[in-house]
């Protein structure tokens, strides 16, 4: 792909104005995401340090987003605010929409870091700079905000690297006028069978997405460690059930296209009812569910099978100190799905009848989020433990199967979750590798909605919330086990 | 007794792929036919037909050359005279010289070679919604159709994926000549055309009929007979009509073609003789709405309300072949990517 790209295609691409209007546009959409969810989070995270109904509830669901498949958010979207919408105005192909789907996905994410850093900081700092004369706004700017830095580049830099790369939401609603240079990675392939620009915009995009990762990287490497957030604090009765219900409100608000998609799954043909689901058990038009729904579960355990000795292998590396493993983990931050789809085209045609292909992809993509699940917990073992086993002439394959798994054990449940959970929701790659017979619950989503007619509409959106259920099940796992760790 | 079963076992596998040959057939998303048809075929010939819709014209298309080292499908049906010459340079089809070529149109027969053999045929054409332009004036030539005014009226398909959208484009360079057409076209961007990705999109989602804003589409001229027959007694004239310019329609073929790398080369000899067969051919108008290519198939009384165009556009295959990939690109350049005629002519 290198070598495709690097030749006549990059020096095109580059020399083309569209391009640039297109990457700056992404860079645009990356940045306004950034600031906009880092003007969110900040006042969650200080929310976030007070004792309110409903507080533990909030912050276990702050992280479900993460795992909702893109396919699903856009089809939230369009529940919501699309041509068919339930709101009756139609705001598809408005920046509105994009910027609220990053919102959707990182605030949570973001408000988790700086919520932790706050915690650590700890109101001891500011409440002495206080008694020393400082006002509350003196006291935030010059104690607080010097100590959060770290935290709101790196959630800054991660909303950015997952906005500016991102596929599904854009596709479908972002027209033609608000395409990433994700999607037209995908549109020059898919409909202009342009490999050499494909490949040139993949470079382009991954060498941004690898400046700010490695920036992301030196600003995660500062806030390392100790993200325990404490003991929330007392507020007054009245005070903590008015601040429940202002954060309760913007947590409907923002997850409102989720809720827009059950409402309208309910609204077929038919009239309102199960008619759409029941519709999707006995076929329909477009590819049965049964069979969808077969595909997402036969390539996304394929994948785990592959992810997690992989993933365990980086993550005992990079718990033993190797930087390169811990590098190594962060590839696919910053090689997107689609790039990757396209570099396993041109690097594997043989595999195009494969399905080992997309089980390929999926692990590729997988692997890096097992691992860095199990990573701080290999990192928290006493290694007066490893050394007991030693002592007791354990060799070091055993130590591993006999005291370290076992230890880490909710940690690789957790790891487990969030990589299956990555490959049931897989878009980008799918769309480029896909055959007829492998159609995941993903594509089968994707088509229905490209399809004219209430009942596909329908079937689409029944699809996405079995498929946001399933999610949402796989994330309930991972919680478990971060829980028990 | 585990030799027994696996004796067993080995031969239900056996039976089972004997029984039933599977045939894939790659097409479009407009593809129909009917399921009795189908279900005779099957049972005639122990076929088991399996169609897969891979989209638009172009993108089905694009699929099966991204596939063609691994093909995805054993026939491919939905290629037309506008994207002809792009499979056959890409080499996805093996020849195939049915004996019911001889009873089709020799118009059709775009491809002497008969890797692409001809199904049927239709007109590309402008639609109107009859309701809206009741109470407002109708454009009067085809370069008033750029016209602010007509312009934000007008949903066409993107020439990139859809191939009505490309039979559109073609018409248009056919119309204003190379130096007009990309004019044609940045004045109906600026007055603010809608563009699909495709032919069902832009008749069912955006035209106004349909719930859309848009009351003309490019669709094609047999559409308002398909308005009163799917209309089933509602209506008994088309709530639609044709909009036709001199050069405004385009003459479209539809090919079928055995793909290159199958394992059901008989398999495929038989569905191509039996797509070409009376039986399918007469079938074909009511369920794709476009003509049969075979000379001696009736046409069903709807067709009535589908209008033969006086003076379409022609424009020569060879001619399509030879500028197509520019006439997309300089067409995206400038409709999608908002750049100036001149800047992209240069």
């Amino acid at each position: 792909m290198i070598r495709r790209g690097l030749g006549p295609g990059l020096a095109r691409a580059l020399a083309d104005p569209y391009y640039w209007g297109r990457f700056l546009w992404s860079l645009e959409y990356g940045l306004l995401a950034s600031l906009l969810v880092i003007a969110l989070a900040l006042p969650l995270a200080y929310a976030l340090r007070y004792r309110f109904p409903g507080r533990a509830l909030l912050v276990a669901l702050l992280g479900v987003p993460f795992v909702m498949p893109t396919i699903v958010v856009a089809a939230g979207f369009l529940a919501l605010v699309g041509p068919r919408g339930l709101l009756g105005v139609d705001l598809s192909g408005t920046v509105f929409v994009l910027v609220w789907a990053s919102v959707f996905y990182n605030l949570g994410m973001a408000a988790r870091i700086l919520h932790g850093l706050l915690a650590r900081t700890g109101e001891g700092l500011e409440a002495a700079a206080r008694t020393l004369g400082a006002t509350p706004f003196r006291a935030f700017r010059r104690v607080t905000l010097p100590l959060l830095w770290p935290g709101i580049l790196a959630a800054g830099g991660l909303t950015f690297v997952y906005t500016f790369a991102s596929f599904g939401v854009p596709l479908l609603l972002g027209g033609y006028r608000y395409a990433t240079l994700e999607v037209e990675v995908y549109r020059l392939l898919a409909y202009q069978l342009d490999f050499a620009g494909a490949s040139a915009l993949v470079l382009w995009q991954a060498a941004v997405l690898a400046l700010v990762s490695a920036g992301y990287l030196w600003a995660g490497g500062r806030i390392a460690g100790g993200l325990q957030p404490g003991e929330p604090r007392a507020l007054a009765p009245g005070a903590a059930r008015w601040l429940s219900a202002l954060l309760w409100m913007g947590f409907f608000l923002v997850t409102a296209p989720l809720w827009a998609l059950l409402l309208e799954s309910l609204r077929g043909p038919e009239g309102f009812g199960l008619g759409n689901y029941l519709r999707l058990l006995s076929g329909g038009d477009g590819v049965p569910l049964g069979q969808a729904l077969a595909n997402t579960l036969r390539f996304s355990l394929g994948a785990l099978l592959l992810a997690a000795p992989v993933g365990l292998a980086y993550a005992l590396a990079a718990a033993r100190g190797s930087r390169l493993a811990d590098l190594a983990g962060l590839v696919p931050l910053f090689v997107s799905p689609v790039s990757l789809g396209v570099g396993y085209l041109l690097a594997y045609p043989r595999l195009r009848a494969s399905a080992l292909v997309l089980v390929l992809a999926y692990a590729t993509l997988a692997y890096p989020l097992f691992a860095r699940s199990v990573v701080p917990a290999l990192r928290g073992l006493a290694p007066e433990l490893l050394e007991a086993a030693a002592t007791l002439g354990a060799g070091p394959f055993r130590r591993l199967l006999r005291v370290e798994l076992p230890l880490v054990r909710p940690a690789l449940l957790s790891g487990a979750a969030l990589a299956l959970a990555s490959a049931i929701g897989e878009f980008g790659a799918t769309m480029l590798l896909v055959r007829p017979e492998w159609t995941t619950l993903t594509i089968a989503i994707y088509q229905r909605l490209g399809r004219p007619g209430i009942a596909n509409y329908g079937e689409a959106m029944a699809m996405s919330v079995l498929l946001a259920a399933l999610s949402g099940l796989l994330f309930a796992a991972f919680a478990k086990g971060a829980e028990l760790g | 007794m585990w030799k027994k079963l696996l004796a067993v076992g080995l031969l239900a596998l056996g039976l089972s792929l004997a029984q039933a040959e599977e045939l894939r057939v790659l097409t479009h998303s407009s593809f129909s036919l009917s399921k009795t048809l189908i279900q005779r075929f099957e049972q005639e010939t122990g076929i088991r037909l399996r169609f897969i819709k891979g989209g638009d014209a172009g993108e089905t298309l694009n699929k099966a050359i991204l596939t063609k080292d691994a093909p995805i499908a054993d026939v491919l049906y939905g290629v037309d005279n506008t994207f002809l010459s792009r499979a056959l340079k890409a080499g996805i089809f093996e020849p195939y010289p049915s004996k019911e070529v001889r009873n089709l149109r020799s118009e059709t027969i775009l491809d002497p070679t008969l890797h692409a053999i001809p199904v049927d045929f239709g007109y590309v054409a402008l639609n109107y919604d009859k309701a809206y332009f009741k109470t407002h004036p109708l454009p009067q030539t085809f370069a008033d159709l750029a016209k602010p005014e007509f312009a934000r009226l007008l949903v066409v398909e993107n020439p990139a994926t859809s191939s009505p959208g490309l039979a559109f484009l073609i018409a248009t360079v056919d119309a204003f000549g190379e130096d007009g057409y990309l004019q044609f076209w940045a004045r109906l961007r600026d007055g603010g055309v809608k563009v699909t990705k495709g032919w069902s999109a832009a008749y069912f989602s955006a035209f106004t009929p349909y719930g859309g804003d848009r009351p003309m589409v490019v669709s094609y001229t047999t559409s308002p007979a398909a308005e009163v027959y799917f209309s089933e007694g509602k209506y008994r004239v088309p709530p639609t009509d044709n909009l036709l310019f001199p050069k405004s329609a385009f003459f479209q073929v539809e090919f079928v073609g055995i793909l290159k790398g199958t394992r059901h080369r008989k398999a495929a000899e038989r569905f191509i003789d039996w797509m070409l067969s009376k039986e399918v051919q007469e079938d074909i108008p009511l369920h794709m709405w476009v003509y049969p290519a075979r000379r001696d198939a009736r046409l069903p009384e709807v067709f009535k309300f589908a209008e033969i165009p006086t003076r379409p556009a022609r424009v020569a295959a060879d001619r399509i072949a030879r500028n197509r990939e520019r006439w997309i690109r300089e067409w995206t350049e400038v409709v999608i990517r908002g750049r100036a005629p001149e800047e992209v002519r240069k």
